[in-house]
């Protein structure tokens, strides 16, 4: 295992006046996926949000690759090298796929690639090629994941915040979302992912935390994380038994 | 009246009307713009297009240069201006995404414009005539006064100006990405004061490109520009806000209902039938006329 990529250290996070982060740490090493679960409302995306410079911690630092984030734009942080795929794609569903990959490529650090970019987003979502001339808005819901996600990765990204990318989607795009995460990080690509299904998360995940109202609850490597009668009791449960 | 009714004079009316649309569709497009990035009405639009007749006025009578000429100084410096605008006033209030302060400096610079005009070049009307302000092309009989003819040709230009900008290149597909998410085109690394001052450049660049047509076909005065503002938002309306081809149109339809209004019910009813007819738009038809409910520039 390599060194520490992304260090949160002892941040509160608040919304006008109410926190929902307290004194919060975490840390992601090169090459690793982890995974954030927890219920709805823990605090996960307003972490992600934090990192990406969306928001802004009131106290605490987060530093990646050793440097401070500070309070760092969110325009400025994607051109460090961090992709945040945001909750419900949001994607700019009126342009093409084509132009939706081009924004990708906009930070200065990007554009030079964008040619060996494309063509590599094109090979890992064949389907795209197909459709770059269509509205991003015309894609079923697995492939607007795919767009949202392949978008990411036009900017390069050392570390990929993805935000309940299998959220919405039918069971077989769930699985091609977490086939592709895998995949991407044997390509090196760190991941940092925040999800709602939880059994599948921890099962990819290297390292995982578990959040519970803004603070970490438990947290250690995925598999024992799974395999702990207190995460299957209050996280998983029934409804991921099957899977 | 209607016994003098002839197919030729339909057609002058509607060629009439077209031409007098075509300068609300400039202005339309520019609002546009700014409406998409901003969020906002920038209600001066019609005050800085009087301005920059005024300018443009200067030009000719102090320094002898042609209007068509003083387009090459007066669009990059009014869009330099656009620029200067965002920076200088409407910065603050966007990064704080408060659009009521942002309507208000708008409304502010109305009034700021409208004063500083009438200090400068007095409240009375103003005109440029040149050798060919009253040259007519008479092609099958119908009048077609020559500026008229070049302010639809130069609206029609910019039109196709602005629609290639935001088609073709990486920043004009930034801007209509913006109009639809600003937070996630920060994510993609766009700096949204960026993308706002380019928004601007264009809408009050166009500006200067109207203020300029104004100026070759009207006389105007300080206070002409805010019921062009409003028509402007009124074609902008039959456009349906956020699509550029369509603000044009609907320039050119609002040019059309008061061209035939006037005629067929009387000059004072102008504006009464203009905004009877945003009225009907918006309560029928709020996202316009043309085009498809979410379609964008």
């Amino acid at each position: 295992m390599g060194k520490h990529l992304l260090e949160v250290k002892g941040v509160d996070v608040l919304y006008g006046d109410v926190q929902v982060i307290w004194d919060l740490s975490i840390h992601v090493q090169e090459g690793t996926i982890v995974a954030l679960v927890g219920a709805n409302g823990a605090g996960k995306t307003t972490l992600l949000k934090t990192i990406s410079g969306l928001m802004h911690a009131r106290r605490g630092e987060i530093l990646f690759s050793g440097r401070s984030l500070g309070k760092l734009k969110p325009q400025e942080v994607v051109d460090l090298g961090i992709s945040h795929v945001p909750e419900g794609r949001r994607l700019f569903s009126s342009l093409t796929v084509l132009e939706n990959l081009k924004l990708g490529a906009y930070p200065p650090r990007a554009r030079s690639l964008f040619a060996e970019s494309l063509e590599r987003a094109f090979s890992l979502f064949p389907v795209l090629k197909d459709r770059q001339g269509q509205k991003a808005g015309s894609l079923s819901g697995g492939e607007q994941q795919m767009l949202a996600i392949a978008r990411a990765l036009m900017a390069g990204p050392h570390l990929l915040m993805l935000d309940e990318p299998s959220l919405g989607l039918s069971p077989i795009f769930v699985k091609t979302i977490f086939e592709l995460i895998h995949t991407l990080n044997k390509q090196k690509v760190t991941i940092l992912l925040v999800e709602q299904n939880i059994h599948q998360a921890l099962k990819i995940a290297h390292q995982a935390y578990v959040l519970k109202t803004g603070k970490i609850a438990m947290s250690g490597r995925g598999d024992e994380l799974l395999a702990d009668p207190e995460v299957q009791k209050a996280y998983i449960g029934e409804r991921w038994s099957k899977q | 009246m209607l016994k003098y009714l002839s197919v030729g004079l339909i057609i002058q009316l509607l060629v009439s009307g077209i031409l007098f649309g075509t300068m609300y569709g400039i202005a339309a497009i520019g609002l546009s713009l700014i409406f998409g990035t901003m969020r906002i009405i920038f209600f001066a639009q019609g005050a800085m297009i009087v301005f920059f007749a005024y300018i443009c006025y200067w030009l000719f009578t102090l320094l002898g240069i042609d209007p068509y000429v003083s387009l090459l100084l007066i669009t990059p410096i009014s869009m330099l201006l656009g620029i200067g605008f965002y920076y200088g006033l409407f910065k603050g209030a966007a990064a704080l995404e408060d659009r009521v302060s942002s309507l208000l400096i708008a409304v502010g610079l109305i009034f700021f414009l409208e004063n500083f005009m009438t200090v400068v070049w007095t409240a009375d009307p103003r005109a440029i005539v040149t050798a060919y302000t009253s040259h007519v092309l008479r092609p099958l009989a119908i009048n077609i006064p020559f500026t008229r003819l070049m302010a639809l040709l130069i609206a029609v230009l910019s039109t196709v100006g602005v629609f290639f900008f935001l088609r073709k290149t990486l920043i004009g597909t930034a801007v209509r990405a913006a109009s639809e998410d600003v937070v996630s085109t920060t994510l993609m690394g766009i700096n949204p004061n960026w993308v706002n001052a380019i928004a601007f450049a264009i809408g009050i660049g166009l500006t200067g490109i109207a203020g300029v047509t104004l100026a070759t076909v009207y006389s105007f005065d300080p206070v002409y520009g805010f019921i062009f503002a409003l028509k402007a938002m009124i074609a902008l309306a039959l456009g349906g806000f956020g699509n550029v081809g369509g603000a044009l149109l609907g320039g050119i339809l609002l040019g059309l209902i008061e061209s035939l209004g006037s005629f067929f019910v009387g000059a004072g009813w102008n504006e009464a039938i203009a905004f009877g007819v945003f009225l009907l738009v918006l309560s029928f038809r709020p996202q316009g006329l043309f085009g498809g409910s979410v379609e964008k520039a």
